[in-house]
């Protein structure tokens, strides 16, 4: 029913609540204007008061001041009249006092003006704005990622303390959260799904169902939103197909399972990822070298054939150490057991490249990096680490690398908001040949590296070539200029120079994907190019992009005349043209 | 180099550089600020002036803007200056000075912000 949202529901809990106690008060107040209005005065005049007067008697009493006998003097009969209609005013406006402050306090009344307030508080955003429904750990690691990026956010949880939780964060975006249940569609038209400039819902609850059921709604209301939900691949993906719309699924064992077998292939893989997300300890100069060989993983639990799969496809070498494996599975690849000294010799520790310590315990993982180490000190060591609050152990583990299940997840969708294209960039990693994938990904670091600098922060945005935007580039290329990508990203400063910045992934107007673009590659309308680069470079990119000037000196190299006197003096004498900068 | 900057810059800079040597001195003596150097400040601003149009850009649109309110002060100075030598009967007189070198020191605020916003853009530039 559409009278039950919450900016409706107040006025009538106010009316309800109050209806009895303004009843009251009005009789008491009419009972006494009445005595008043029949009640001879005293000798002097002995008319009775008028009903202007009585209700400005009534009106000045009722806050126990009192001004005394206005405006004229009393009778004893008035007297008597006003002793009796004191106190019940004093009574009625007691009770309705109450009434008030019981209002306030009631637990319904306070949810539909949290309510309204976030209503408010969604139709005021202006700017792109994405839907997160669950804020647990990935949902506050993704909306922590967004405000980085300056997407706004609006929070839907059930748990009114995590809820709580958001108002104390240090978001640089507006972040209206509601407590409320994400699978009534209601509440999911009140948090902005049906506006355009709802970019995107993500659905991150604990609960499947919830985020299938928020899934589908948001697909029903508005095809235009991209929409991501946390759900098991197998189970849903066929019943979310039928939908046909923008519908990404992050299962996040699935997920943390391609991520990892993806590093144990290559580990820069897993490096990129957190350079390019900005984990603060990424650097690119590290783990240049790929390990070679065979590799053990422990603990083949929850996971275990989300791993499987992974390691087929990708050929590697794997033994297994797990105690939960049946006795008649198990073999020379499958060793059943707790990842002891014992256990991780009889698979093969002094000769494998790495290990993977990924248990779901984390007292366990730390055992095993510290056995792996003692059995093989140059080992190539991933541990999984399970809580967050952890990561003071895990960092003296001395692992080499260390992965947080949430943390991958949660990045993963993150990217699929603020830099979609980027699917498309590791797609490409998965799919190419083996060798010809190490090679591209060394490629792509080196370049990074060298240009963007490898321990930077580095930011992601998309930039897009329209009909019309951005105004400086439009124009000219009205003009039939030819321009390149290796033009808009010179440096205006020095023309000769590049800006600290890699196009990573190119789509073209026709749909037409390529990644690293070559910088030869002329701009046309409905491109857009998924850049990385330092952060103040989208700044100084935009600037460039929407001044006539800057571009065209970036083109050509001349400083072109700007004033109308200028212009005519070069064209009248062409010797004094300015030379091209080389 | 660029030849329009160095043009630009020399009549920014001239106008600024006029503009204070007639508006130095005692305020109300007629002495102090001879006519012939009037004439350059307000010959000088207005090619400046000139020199500006064209220019599409934001800052371009600002240093044009300054331009055109020190023109107009100037030419108003030149208007009273004129009026009293020429058609007033009593000549020019110490307040009728007063009355033109306060205009042109508007005149001479509007030069400085044209200039620190020149020297401010090419700073910006760095090349």
């Amino acid at each position: 029913m559409a009278g039950t949202t919450g900016s409706q529901r107040v006025p009538f809990l106010v009316l309800r609540f109050m209806r009895r106690p303004i009843l009251l008060l009005t009789m008491v107040y009419a009972t006494s204007m009445i005595g008043w209005a029949v009640i001879p005065g005293p000798e002097q005049r002995p008319d009775p008061m008028g009903f202007f007067h009585s209700f400005y008697f009534l009106t000045y009493t009722a806050t126990t001041t009192g001004f005394g006998e206005l405006p004229h003097g009393f009778s004893e009969a008035q007297r008597m009249w006003a002793i009796v209609s004191l106190y019940a005013g004093v009574v009625a406006w007691l009770y309705a006092l109450g009434a008030i402050i019981r209002l306030i306090q009631n637990r319904h009344f306070q949810a539909a003006l949290a309510e309204r307030r976030f209503a408010r508080d969604v139709r005021r955003l202006a700017e792109p704005f994405v839907i997160v429904c669950g804020f647990g750990n990935r949902g506050s690691l993704l909306v922590r990622g967004l405000s980085d990026a300056g997407l706004a956010a609006v929070i839907i949880d059930r748990d009114p303390d995590r809820i709580n939780a958001v108002h104390l964060r240090d978001y640089r975006i507006p972040t209206p959260a509601l407590v409320s249940d994400a699978r009534v569609p209601d509440r999911l038209a009140e948090a902005g799904l049906l506006r355009s400039n709802c970019r995107a819902v993500v659905a991150l609850t604990d609960n499947e169902e919830v985020n299938a059921k928020v899934a589908v709604t948001a697909c029903l209301l508005n095809p235009e939103a991209r929409v991501v939900a946390q759900l098991t691949r197998d189970v849903h993906e066929e019943t979310l197909a039928t939908l046909g719309a923008d519908i990404h699924l992050i299962d996040p064992f699935h997920t943390f399972a391609r991520h990892l077998a993806a590093t144990i292939r290559n580990p820069a893989v897993h490096m990129l990822y957190e350079w390019l997300v900005g984990a603060p300890n990424a650097n690119l100069a590290m783990y240049a070298d790929v390990p070679r060989g065979n590799w053990i993983v422990c603990g083949f639990g929850r996971m275990g054939h989300a791993m499987q799969d992974a390691f087929e496809r990708l050929g590697i070498p794997v033994v297994v150490v797990d105690p939960n494996i049946a006795p008649d599975q198990a073999g020379p690849k499958v060793i059943a057991g707790h990842a002891s000294q014992r256990t991780l010799k009889a698979a093969g520790i002094d000769r494998a490249a790495g290990i993977v310590a990924g248990t779901n315990s984390d007292a366990d993982n730390l055992s095993i990096v510290l056995n792996a180490r003692a059995l093989n000190p140059g080992i190539f060591v991933i541990v999984r680490q399970n809580r967050h609050r952890n990561r003071a152990l895990f960092d003296a583990a001395a692992a080499d690398l260390i992965m947080q299940p949430t943390l991958v997840s949660a990045r993963r969708v993150l990217f699929l908001l603020i830099a979609p294209l980027l699917k498309t960039f590791f797609e490409q990693v998965r799919e190419s040949q083996v060798q010809a994938r190490d090679a591209f990904l060394m490629d792509v670091i080196t370049q990074l590296h060298d240009v963007v600098g490898g321990d930077v922060r580095p930011r992601l945005w998309t930039m897009r070539i329209g009909d019309e935007t951005p105004a400086a580039l439009a124009r000219l290329r009205a003009e039939g200029c030819r321009i390149t990508l290796a033009d808009v990203l010179r440096d205006p400063a020095a023309r000769d120079r590049r800006l600290p910045c890699v196009p990573l992934v190119l789509r073209a107007g026709d749909g037409w994907r390529e990644v690293m673009p070559p910088l030869s590659h002329v701009l046309s309308a409905g491109d857009q190019v998924l850049l990385c680069g330092q952060e103040h470079v989208p700044h100084v990119l935009q600037a460039t992009l929407e001044n006539d000037y800057t571009l065209r000196y970036l083109m050509t190299g001349i400083d072109a005349p700007r004033g109308w006197v200028m212009q005519w003096l070069l064209r009248r004498f062409p010797r004094l043209q300015p030379a091209a900068a080389p | 180099m660029n030849l329009e900057k160095v043009v630009f810059g020399f009549f920014l800079i001239l106008a600024l550089t006029l503009n204070v040597g007639f508006v130095i001195g005692d305020i109300d003596n007629p002495a102090h600020h001879p006519v012939a150097e009037f004439f350059f400040v307000v010959v000088v601003n207005i090619i400046a002036t000139i020199l500006k149009l064209g220019d599409r850009s934001q800052i371009g649109a600002l240093l044009l803007a300054t331009s055109l309110v020190a023109v107009l002060q100037l030419v108003v100075a030149a208007v009273i200056w004129t009026h009293a030598v020429h058609v007033s009967e009593h000549g020019m007189t110490p307040d009728t000075m007063v009355d033109i070198v306060s205009l042109a020191s508007g005149a001479l605020v509007a030069n400085i912000v044209s200039v620190t916003v020149l020297v401010a853009e090419t700073l910006m530039m760095r090349r």
